[in-house]
């Protein structure tokens, strides 16, 4: 299944492991006690974050750590500045408009 | 004016309101006729509106396309109109058209409201997008290709957070 980085944050379970892990380096058993769902929901989550490559695995002796790739989390920055951007220009122009709509009441009443 | 506000209702929902300074029956004009809304109602930067058709009677249609000026990509919406209150309320069904972006969003209409409320002179525009279900309203937010865009700031924020949180300890 192709996978993008707006899958990784569409889910809200998702944005909470990213939070957590922002903080820290952690296992999938540290992970899960911060959940109240199942150990392999959790695993299920991480498996979607890492096909994102929102996050990658660290082993560190017998234990495999998950961490977050800032530089993969900015591409929604960016990308949703995108769409930010359009909604501001969009109200923008729209108070422009409303601006020109008025100034032509004015005109028209004085005629 | 203040940038407008965001927020998620309940799980098929998002709203968003914004003020603006002309009287609700002005800013119901800017929403009604398609060469106004052309004006306002923009896509993403290099992209034009070539199909702005709208009959905003209850049981009319309405078709919105753009197209980017670059590489011939095309998206839109379309939809039925649902209630007509002038200068109050206007509910609508929506429908992305993914044209040949090759996102998909999901099939069922989501319904569109928008509020108008004039107080002296500034009026308040409140929009409520419901989705047909919460598995449409995520698609739509992967896809950021919709009105929906507006709920991808809140998960954006908490991204934020997390990024600021992060960089401080690198």
């Amino acid at each position: 299944m192709r996978r993008d980085i707006f899958q990784a944050i569409s889910d809200p379970t998702r944005r909470a492991i990213i939070a957590l892990i922002a903080l820290q380096a952690m296992t999938p058993n540290a992970l899960a006690e911060h959940f109240d769902t199942t150990r392999q929901a959790v695993s299920k989550h991480l498996r979607v974050l890492t096909e994102c490559e929102v996050i990658t695995q660290e082993p560190r002796g017998r234990e495999i750590y998950y961490r977050l790739e800032i530089d993969k989390m900015k591409e929604i920055d960016n990308w949703l500045e995108q769409y930010r951007k359009i909604w501001e220009s969009r109200y923008e122009q729209l108070d422009a408009l409303l601006a020109e709509l008025k100034q032509q009441e004015k005109q028209e009443r004085k005629i | 004016m203040k940038p407008a506000e965001a927020s998620l209702p309940s799980d098929t929902e998002v709203l968003v309101k914004r003020s603006f300074d002309a009287p609700a029956k002005l800013v119901w004009r800017a929403y009604m006729e398609a060469d106004l809304l052309r004006r306002w109602c923009v896509g993403p930067p290099g992209w034009s509106m070539p199909v702005c058709e709208m009959d905003m009677r209850v049981g009319g249609k309405y078709r919105w396309r753009w197209r980017s000026d670059e590489n011939d990509q095309e998206f839109g919406f379309t939809g039925e109109v649902l209630e007509v209150v002038p200068h109050a309320k206007l509910v609508h069904t929506q429908i992305f058209d993914p044209g040949n972006l090759g996102v998909s969003m999901g099939s069922e209409p989501s319904i569109i409201t928008v509020a108008f409320e004039d107080a002296n002179g500034i009026t308040s525009v409140t929009t409520t997008i419901k989705f047909a279900s919460k598995a449409d309203r995520d698609a739509a937010f992967a896809t950021g290709m919709t009105d929906g865009m507006e709920m991808s700031y809140q998960s954006l924020d908490e991204v934020l957070a997390v990024m600021k949180n992060a960089e401080a300890r690198a």
